[in-house]
């Protein structure tokens, strides 16, 4: 496949399961299928978003192919090298080109180190650069994010929401990475600076020549961002298509769904669009539905929805379902 | 004209800490007739959160309310007492929180805490409150009812625990409804569902409800009318199609400005607020959103402008719309949807 030249991340089969342990011996008695067989590419500098419910393995996903967790089956092939097995010494030319940036700001960040010294650990760790030049790489990186030097002997708690999922950033960027997971990035901050948050990722994008995997669950400004975009349901991917296409032509039930949920800030619309309400919650992935996980809360679910999984079909044009529905129409 | 449930007029409150006095909100006013929703935007640290305290008289130490009048039905109740509070608040004004994973007492069941209030206001008997602790998690749409009554919180998903939160709320059928972001922990899917219930929930009991987020998405949909605070003010204040299609203040059309629409179809770059929020211990003299303003002269940093009046029910606090203000050529951020009729 030619595709997958320029492809930096490919993920094939992946799976996670966490067990659930009962008793005094600790036996694993069932497992959490947080991450349920995916697999998707993502090519250089682009910025593929993963959309979902709370619940449905997204930050999974993006802690799995980091290798926070272990990966309990399937493969990520970063760059050409199979790093699914790769023992802990071994990653850190790895770990060197791929960064995460976390959701909380208040949570991520030391609170009892300088702000210099949380963006200088990576610097350290991976022996990238010491003394003054440790101390210019800082500078350097705080006005990349926008703050400035003063701010490096500052501790986090002087800083407010924004700011601190700036200096969150300034510490990814200190290894000079090819990829970034931004598992959201912006759901804990306030609108106005949202934006600024936004505008800044997508300029380090261009000026650095980035790759993201932008998790989120705010589908609007995932649209905005993302290039293409996977819409997960109960550990399953559902639907993979360019983010224009996917919010122009939704195929899957549960993306229309979750598009349909979205409040348009515009009184007029809002009031004349019709919403198809999902009822109910996302069921426990330890005992997920048999077929099609969705099936439950699916109003066009059918006989075959119970029996049999539905596997990826491609629509043309880099748009891929997982519906029964597909098959039906001629 | 129709009758005035709530009136808020000149509010101030403040939190006395060791670095100061922090002036949460510094003199607000509105007014709330009977079954209309009212929506606040802000964000965070706009005094929004803080009004609603005040409203409930929830306060804590160190929070007081300074000065200022509240009326509920035409009567005064900032120098209520305590007790007197008891019985207006959960059965007159009630209020869901914004965080339901720790806004429910994990030690008592769900019905224990629908029939505690139910108890306390209407004084029915055990039985009879535990059949209407039930009725009323059927009437937010919780399956099996008759068995969920005994659960406890953590039995329950997010989305469920704000529909028995809505249920705590409004099961002595409240007069006023103060939702402080109802949705903002839940799913997309699930703040849908939560919306559509207190839509219905206000067609069924003619609620008043006051609806407090930072959503401007979420106040189109089920808002009649819309203030719009910053920095412990009323920064506009009008109905919803003033405040998307006719805003007048800089920082209405900053919010527009700075949020994506997924109808449009075009992917332009987001234009956002410079700059942070300002310190409420040492408000700025004149208007609090100058430093922010993009279009801010410079009376705007000396005095703080006063309401003008765009009509009826608009209203703005900006220097713009004085008499003398330069014409200035404003993007208002708005961007209206196509509507298929």
């Amino acid at each position: 496949m030619n595709k997958d030249k320029d492809a930096i991340i490919k993920v094939r089969n992946l799976k996670k399961y966490f067990p659930v342990k009962k008793g005094f011996l600790k036996r694993k008695v069932q497992y959490v299928k947080a991450v349920d067989d995916i697999s998707f590419d993502i090519k250089k500098g682009e910025t593929f978003g993963l959309v979902g419910e709370s619940g449905c393995g997204k930050t999974t996903t993006g802690r799995t192919i980091i290798r926070l967790y272990d990966v309990t089956d399937g493969d990520v092939i970063f760059d050409g090298t199979n790093i699914s097995n790769m023992k802990e010494k071994d990653l850190s030319s790895f770990r060197k080109r791929v960064q995460m940036i976390f959701q909380d700001p208040f949570a991520s960040l030391n609170s009892r180190m300088t702000v210099g010294d949380i963006v200088g650990e990576p610097l350290d760790i991976h022996k990238l650069a010491s003394g003054k030049e440790r101390q210019e790489r800082i500078y350097y990186l705080l006005k990349t994010v926008g703050l400035s030097k003063e701010h490096a002997s500052r501790y986090p708690h002087e800083f407010s929401g924004g700011q601190r999922q700036r200096i969150g950033i300034a510490r990814a960027l200190a290894v000079d990475p090819d990829f970034i997971i931004c598992d959201e990035p912006i759901s804990a901050l306030d609108v106005s600076i949202q934006a600024q948050v936004v505008n800044m990722l997508e300029d380090l994008q261009k000026e650095l020549g980035l790759t993201y995997l932008f998790i989120a669950h705010d589908l609007s400004m995932v649209r905005h961002i993302s290039d293409r975009i996977a819409v997960m349901y109960l550990g399953k991917i559902v639907e993979v298509a360019k983010s224009e296409e996917l919010y122009k032509n939704p195929t899957h039930p549960y993306t229309k769904a979750l598009l349909s949920a979205i409040p348009i800030p515009d009184p007029d619309v809002t009031h004349k669009r019709e919403s198809v309400t999902l009822e109910g919650e996302v069921p426990s992935p330890i005992n997920p539905p048999k077929g099609c996980t969705f099936r439950t809360r699916c109003k066009y679910a059918f006989e075959t929805c119970k029996n049999k999984e539905p596997s990826m079909k491609n629509l043309g044009g880099d748009h891929t379902v997982a519906c029964h529905l597909l098959d039906n129409k001629k | 004209m129709s009758e005035k449930i709530l009136e808020v007029k000149n509010l101030k409150t403040s939190f006395y800490t060791h670095l100061g006095e922090v002036q949460a909100v510094r003199g607000i006013s509105f007014s709330l007739n009977k079954g209309e929703v009212m929506g606040i935007v802000g964000e965070s640290g706009s005094g929004k959160s803080v009004t609603s305290l005040s409203i409930m008289k929830l306060l804590q130490y160190p929070g007081e309310i300074k000065s200022g009048d509240i009326f509920f039905k035409g009567e005064d109740i900032v120098n209520k007492k305590n007790k007197e509070m008891l019985n207006i608040r959960g059965n007159e004004i009630a209020m869901i929180f914004q965080d339901p994973m720790t806004s429910l007492n994990p030690v008592y069941t769900i019905g224990d805490q629908i029939m505690e209030v139910i108890i306390r206001h209407q004084g029915l008997s055990k039985k009879k409150a535990k059949e209407k602790a039930i009725d009323m998690l059927r009437l937010v749409g919780i399956p099996s009812p008759e068995e969920r009554v005994s659960n406890y919180p953590y039995e329950f998903s997010g989305g469920m625990r704000q529909r028995a939160m809505a249920a705590i709320a409004l099961s002595c059928e409240p007069d006023l409804l103060i939702a402080d972001e109802p949705t903002t922990a839940l799913d997309v899917t699930i703040q849908d569902q939560i919306l559509k219930l207190m839509k219905d929930l206000k067609e069924k009991l003619d609620t008043s409800i006051i609806l407090i987020t930072h959503d401007l998405g979420v106040v189109a949909d089920i808002c009649t009318k819309i203030v719009v605070m910053y920095g412990g003010l009323v920064m506009e204040e009008g109905t919803s199609k003033d405040i998307f299609y006719n805003p007048k203040h800089p920082y209405t059309m900053g919010l527009l400005k700075s949020i994506p629409r997924l109808d449009l179809g075009e992917k332009k770059r987001l234009i956002p607020i410079t700059g942070t929020p300002p310190d409420l211990i040492k408000p700025p003299k004149g208007c609090p959103f100058t430093a922010r303003c993009p279009y801010a002269m410079k009376i705007c940093s000396l005095h703080a402008p006063k309401y003008t009046k765009i009509d009826e029910n608009h209203k703005a606090m900006c220097w713009l719309l004085h008499k003398q203000s330069p014409n200035m050529k404003m993007d208002t951020g708005v961007k209206r949807g196509i509507v298929n009729e």
